[in-house]
């Protein structure tokens, strides 16, 4: 199983450690202030394909499209 | 000049209900200047002062890359507020107090924080040590929980206190690692030399360079000149290299183990991550089919408690407009001055203000929806099914509402947090029909087409919604520049909306509605009451309606449609049912329906009353619903969704009839 994945690749109730952020500076500057950091520990709550993906960070709950989850990396906790 | 108290913070925190609670009903909602970003204001009192509250648009940070933050940001930047107050959700400290440290870093001493939905956080089991907080972050710390007042006359002594100088503050704010400080620190002094250090705070100048945010480069390269700003952003790059990121990474990382240090000392017991009620509510509702599914059930009974409530209160207004119209037109014995109160002051701003009822109302279902959170699990929901036509998934909603009434659907645009899709939403919005197209479309359905009215109701109703995703696709495309942004959005707990907010907030805009009632609908029932009757009345044929309508024939001929056709899109833009109301009118059997409906079965093919039901289901938006495009967008686009949606009837029109005439041979 691999380790780093795209946080669009994990499943329902895997959680991970955020290790970069690619895309636009727009977007990113988005995350990080909405919580998506790396070092920040998320846990997918729902993912079904092709719909958004909801994530927890922290106590607050975000949705995110498939697009931009497909620019977070995420180390997975096995 | 009244000392000004901006409200600062995340979307979600319950700034609007603490800005409520400050402000009761002395408030107004207008646009900041310039742009269509909803500002509202408010006057606070105080034993026997008065303060003015603006609400700041609610922010995650203050980057320059959205204009809701920038807006923020210049406000508190150019000084403008005695006091801020940062409205925080204690139930999620380490994201809120990102954006606390955002303000804190410029370097601003007069803030206050509301620690609100205390009562939330405590119920997740959080317990804080507000005298530490306090001292940690060197600023009031007021714990609050809005919905039912608590904290709220401690936060308004507060505010005062600080308003008048009384209140020393010491505020903390973020330390990096040694190598962006010494990067800081070098900025600083090479800024000092510049005017920039009059005004602005050189610590946080230094810190938006070392992002690369946009606006902060502009304005320090104005006082700095290309060379020494080369030398920085080369500096900069060089950094990005030793950390392998853009430094907007690396300082925000820093920021929240930061901020993780500070609440470490003044938070005593830490909630629990586990799956809330919430998540579990989300598998189903936000769920790609099951969520599609409860979707409708909810719009259905929206729509439901709409009409029911409403259709009747229309009813009695139309008919309380009429008998007014009456009663006061037989104390007029002027002919013309009685014309003029009776059918186009009352009969027209009338005909518009029984709309009211309804409008208000989606007002009060959209605010419930909103405030109970599940507004962000249809964004969800249709995001991908929308996405698919340029169209966020969030401009669901909008569309929906335009099924009731245009007017309050444009409003509910400022939900969307980016320009170009806000625009975008209100072009295709007019496309969506509302329920008085509804009136024109099922008469004319029900009197041409007794076998299969549902039918042509229906067909209808999906050539105007296909057109309205088409439009958005070609639109989006070319006319409105921008890329689409990504779909980022955060699912607030579930929550039971509090209704004062509710009521306050459906007020509100429903007031606006009131407004151009007065103003602009007025104008535009006086200018066509005049047409009809001047120099002759209509249905005499000398009305100048009835030579703007001949004028016009060579074109809606090219439709099938002949000039008492013309006159009556003319009078539906005041209110869309004017389309039937007007061949009462000009068959002069007023509003005797059966006479008017063989009058209509013999001058009309039922090709032609398919196309008039087309036609004024898709041309001009009614007058309330240019007038809401032109406060929401401005001029410009007022402008292009009327011409548009105008030409698109008029081709649609010509293409259907021709088509008809070929099938039916």
């Amino acid at each position: 199983m691999l380790m780093y994945v795209r946080l669009s690749q994990m499943r329902e109730g895997e959680s991970g450690i955020v290790v970069d952020i690619q895309g636009g500076a727009g977007a990113r500057q988005r995350l990080l202030g909405m919580g998506i950091t790396p070092g920040v520990r998320v846990w997918v709550i729902k993912s079904s394909r092709p719909g958004p993906i909801i994530v927890a960070v922290g106590t607050s709950r975000i949705a995110l499209g498939r697009g931009i989850a497909d620019k977070i990396i995420v180390r997975r906790e096995l | 000049m009244l000392k000004v108290v901006a409200l600062a913070g995340n979307p979600n925190v319950g700034k609007t209900t603490i800005f409520n609670a400050l402000t009761g009903l002395r408030q107004h909602v207008g646009n900041w200047p310039g742009v269509t970003v909803e500002k509202k204001e408010g006057i606070m009192k105080y034993k026997d002062k008065e303060f003015l509250v603006i609400d700041l648009p609610g922010t995650y940070s203050l980057t320059a890359h959205s204009i809701d933050e920038l807006i923020a940001r210049n406000f508190i930047l150019e000084g403008n507020a005695d006091v801020i107050v940062d409205v925080i959700d204690s139930s999620c400290l380490m994201r809120n107090l990102f954006l606390t440290m955002e303000i804190l870093e410029m370097g601003v001493k007069n803030v206050i924080i509301a620690l609100n939905k205390i009562d939330l956080a405590e119920k997740k089991g959080v317990k804080f040590n507000f005298k530490k907080m306090r001292k940690v972050l060197g600023v009031p710390v007021v714990p609050t929980n809005a919905k039912e007042g608590r904290g709220i006359a401690e936060l308004k002594k507060t505010i005062v206190e600080m308003a008048e100088g009384k209140i020393t503050t010491n505020p903390v704010t973020p330390v990096y690692d040694e190598i962006i400080e010494r990067e800081i620190s070098h900025i600083s002094e090479v800024l000092k030399e510049t005017a920039l250090a009059e005004k602005y705070n050189l610590r946080w100048l230094s810190i938006k360079l070392l992002t690369r945010d946009e606006e902060v480069i502009k304005l320090v390269l104005r006082h700095l000149g290309h060379e020494k700003m080369d030398e920085i952003l080369q500096h900069i790059s060089e950094l990005e290299q030793h950390y392998k990121r853009s430094l907007d990474i690396i300082i925000a990382n820093q920021k929240y183990e930061f901020i993780d240090s500070l609440i470490h000392q003044f938070v005593t017991h830490f909630a629990e991550h586990k799956e809330t009620l919430s998540d579990q509510l989300d598998k189903l509702l936000a769920h790609p089919i099951y969520g599609i599914i409860s979707l409708f059930i909810v719009f259905y009974f929206l729509f439901k408690f709409v009409f029911t409530v409403g259709t009747p209160m229309q009813e009695a207004l139309d008919s309380f407009f009429a008998s007014l119209g009456d009663s006061i037109g037989s104390y007029i014995t002027n002919e013309t001055l009685r014309g003029l109160v009776v059918d186009g002051i009352i009969g027209g701003v009338g005909a518009v203000l029984s709309f009211f009822p309804l409008v208000f109302l989606l007002f009060v279902a959209m605010a419930v929806l909103e405030d109970s959170g599940y507004m962000a699990r249809a964004a969800v929901v249709m995001e991908r099914a929308m996405r698919k036509f340029g169209l966020p998934g969030k401009s669901f909603i909008p569309m929906v509402l335009a099924f009731g009434c245009n007017v309050p659907a444009i409003m509910a645009t400022r939900a969307l947090d980016d320009e170009r899709d806000r625009i975008l939403t209100m072009l295709v919005n007019p496309l969506v029909p509302c329920s008085a197209r509804m009136v024109v479309i099922t008469f004319l359905a029900g009197v041409f087409f007794e076998n299969h009215k549902a039918l042509v109701a229906v067909s209808i109703y999906a050539i105007s919604l296909g057109l309205a995703l088409i439009s958005a696709l070609i639109l989006g495309k070319f006319v409105i520049k921008g890329e689409e942004s990504p779909f980022i959005i955060e699912l607030p707990d579930y929550l039971i909306p509090s209704w004062k907010t509710v009521i306050i907030h459906s007020w509100e805009r429903s007031k606006e509605f009131l407004r151009k009632a007065g103003t602009v609908i007025l104008a535009g029932a006086v200018a066509i009451w005049y047409l009809s009757n001047y120099p002759q009345p209509v249905g005499t044929g000398l009305s100048y309606a009835e030579m703007i309508g001949k004028t016009l024939e060579p074109l809606t001929k090219l439709m099938g449609l002949d000039w008492k056709a013309a006159v009556s899109l003319i009078f539906g833009i005041i209110a869309k049912e004017n389309v039937i109301a007007t061949y009462g009118v000009i068959y002069g059997v007023g509003h005797t329906e059966e006479a008017l409906i063989s009058l209509m079965r013999q001058a009309m093919t039922p090709l032609q009353a398919f196309i008039l039901a087309l036609v004024t289901t898709l041309y001009l938006p009614c007058i309330a619903t240019i007038a809401a495009i032109r406060t929401e967008g401005g001029t410009k686009w007022a402008l292009v969704a009327s011409l548009y949606n105008l030409l698109l009837a008029t081709v649609v029109g010509i293409l259907a009839y021709h088509l008809g005439l070929f099938i039916l041979g």
